[in-house]
């Protein structure tokens, strides 16, 4: 009876994941299918520049819609109830396409969303930000025709000082790479922190609280604790990403960062606009 | 039993319940029983009312889980954050937690029956003096019990759970058990109050919400998640077989993940070791420098001495711990 069971729940596993790669190819083949199709009537009618379309990779914008893109996005962020102060971009896949999370990421600026962080379960970026850096400037010129780094300002988390709060101020967006070392390895040391103080007598164990732990894991007095993280991959799981900053975090999945597109993202702040947050009440 | 509904699966469920179980099952799942309220504005009855139907849901889900063979349960009954509510809507919790365990004591003989543990974790401090006196009777009747764990986190939040955590490790140091360079991931976790437990596999949240709302931030950080929009009230065992549908889709890439994490936990306490060691010959060795062999005769040393000192910091720990919940609540002395 057993092997029955077993034979069962391997066909259901199987059909489980055809239907899986069979929704994947699906909405690919859609969404190209619906950009001919919006690309054809666009060329066959006169559109005015004031109704929005789909923004289309394979076509190569010219300057002038770059900036109506810019307004566009700001006004899109201007209309939603609430934007979320820091944004966080999970990426649950096995290879990173750093166009796809720049496009992310320059979005995320341009709708104003004020932070944004970058995560994955590897390090990956942490270890080659190099690359996702010039892949974001890259397409911040592409996309918003901005040039330099006045729009952008790259901070890698590490221990906050005063002097980074004042950079931060001089920038729009903030950008954080995020790696799991940033997550309990990081609590782990605040508490080595406060141990040693014990240890030296300067502070006594009933001093600690979530406040002052709390104090310690906050990078820099201005960094909001991000308020939606956006997970970009099939695994359901936040795969270590800084545990104590998700207490009141809104998680919203989307299948895959590749190929994704301004109106998957826009869809998913959408989403959190409407989300109530009762606190406990 | 209260608890516990007592009952069988038909035939369809125990047919799907077989099938899933050809596959791997979670061992520990943890439940966000949320949605009571709302339940209760949609059925126009009271609120209490929709606390005391979430009250069954939650037996008649423990039944579900004792068939399907998980054998530990952690629920987020009441958050630190609820005291915000109503002073008539809190006071009707606490009363209906009174109710339960009070219920509970009454049924020792079904407990060690199903050999049904109990803990309640969280800051029971907060909790009037009549409550925190039953759970103690509670928890002391049923902590020799071990077919079944049910952990009710009350009074609880993660970052709660956590700082007092990293306090206790504070304590360990202020009394000369553990240095501060032996703090370590393992040691916190060994500290929380979900200490006895194993990590949850699973994570189900009811009533649509997808966020963790404080909830055992540190043990679920590899989890699999599953957002469920039924609300708690009206859970069913085919939105429980969903939800470890989930879980078995997302096991490998979890495992891998895990075993990763697990890897590059080992290599930083290593790590440490080695530094920590370094910094010991600096200045307290003789100055001559040790050849490998030493070397690694030497590290192993301080390893298992950091080991030695965990333990008996842990069990101090313990004693403490137990001693607490025996002398305070109970108000024995």
């Amino acid at each position: 009876m057993a092997i029955v069971y077993e034979f069962v729940w391997q066909v259901l596993h199987v059909l489980l994941h055809i239907h899986r790669t069979l929704i994947t190819w699906f909405r690919i083949r859609l969404r190209n299918w619906n950009g001919r199709l919006w690309s054809r009537a666009l060329t066959a009618l006169i559109v005015p520049m004031a109704l929005s379309f789909p923004n289309q990779k394979n076509i190569v914008p010219a300057p002038g819609k770059r900036v109506d893109r810019r307004y566009r996005w700001g006004a899109d962020g201007k209309s939603l109830e609430k934007l979320p102060d820091h944004i966080g971009l999970l990426i649950a896949e096995e290879e990173p396409r750093y166009t796809d999370i720049a496009n992310l990421v320059v979005w995320c600026m341009a709708v104003g969303i004020s932070y944004v962080s970058v995560y994955d379960n590897y390090g990956v970026f942490r270890r080659d930000n190099s690359r996702l850096m010039d892949e974001i400037l890259k397409q911040q010129q592409e996309l918003l025709d901005l040039e330099g780094s006045k729009q952008l300002c790259v901070e890698f988390l590490n221990n906050g000082t005063d002097k980074q709060d004042q950079q931060v101020l001089s920038c729009q967006s903030v950008l954080k790479v995020l790696s799991p070392d940033d997550g309990k390895l990081r609590i782990v040391q605040a508490a080595q922190q406060l141990c040693r103080a014990v240890e030296q007598r300067d502070k006594t164990s009933k001093d600690i609280n979530v406040t002052v732990l709390d104090s310690l894991l906050r990078e820099s007095k201005s960094t909001p604790d991000p308020d939606l993280v956006l997970k970009f991959g099939p695994v359901e799981s936040t795969l270590g990403f800084l545990p104590w900053h998700i207490r009141l975090t809104e998680f919203i999945s989307l299948p895959s960062h590749v190929g994704v597109s301004y109106e998957d993202l826009f869809s998913a702040l959408q989403r959190y606009a409407s989300c109530e947050q009762r606190l406990g009440k | 039993m209260s608890w516990i509904r007592e009952g069988e699966l038909n035939l369809i469920e125990k047919l799907s319940a077989n099938i899933l179980k050809a596959g791997p099952m979670p061992k520990h799942v943890a439940f966000i029983m949320d949605g009571n309220r709302r339940y209760a504005r949609k059925r126009q009855v009271e609120r209490q009312e929709g606390h005391t139907q979430g009250f069954d849901k939650l037996a008649e889900t423990l039944r579900w889980c004792l068939n399907l063979s998980i054998h530990e349960v952690t629920v987020y009954a009441f958050s630190i954050e609820n005291f915000k509510r109503s002073k008539d809507e809190v006071d009707g919790l606490m009363e209906l937690a009174k109710q339960k365990f009070i219920r509970l004591l009454e049924e020792q003989d079904n407990l060690e029956k199903h050999g049904v543990c109990i803990r309640v974790l969280g800051d029971l401090t907060l909790l009037p003096l009549d409550l925190q006196q039953h759970i103690a009777r509670a928890v002391v009747a049923t902590r020799t019990h071990n077919k079944c764990f049910l952990n009710v986190c009350f009074a609880y939040t993660s970052r709660h759970e956590i700082a007092n955590a990293v306090g206790e490790m504070a304590w360990g140091v202020e009394q000369g058990l553990i240095k501060s360079s032996d703090v370590s991931e393992a040691l916190l976790s060994r500290c929380l109050y979900s200490s006895n437990s194993p990590n949850p596999d699973l994570l189900i949240r009811t009533s649509g919400e997808v966020r963790l709302s404080d909830f055992l931030l540190w043990q679920t950080s590899h989890s699999c998640l599953v957002f469920q929009s039924v609300l708690w009230p009206e859970y069913s065992f085919w939105n429980l077989c969903d939800a470890i549908l989930q879980y078995q889709l997302n096991h490998r890439p979890l495992q891998k993940a895990r075993d990763q994490h697990r890897e590059g936990q080992a290599l930083q306490q290593h790590e440490a070791d080695r530094a920590c060691l370094a910094d010991l010959l600096q200045h307290h060795g003789n100055g001559k420098p040790l050849d490998a062999q030493r070397r690694r005769e030497a590290l192993l040393n301080y390893t298992a001495s950091r080991e030695e000192r965990v333990q008996d910091f842990l069990g101090a720990l313990q004693a403490l711990v137990r001693s607490g919940t025996d002398v305070g609540r109970l108000g024995l002395s």
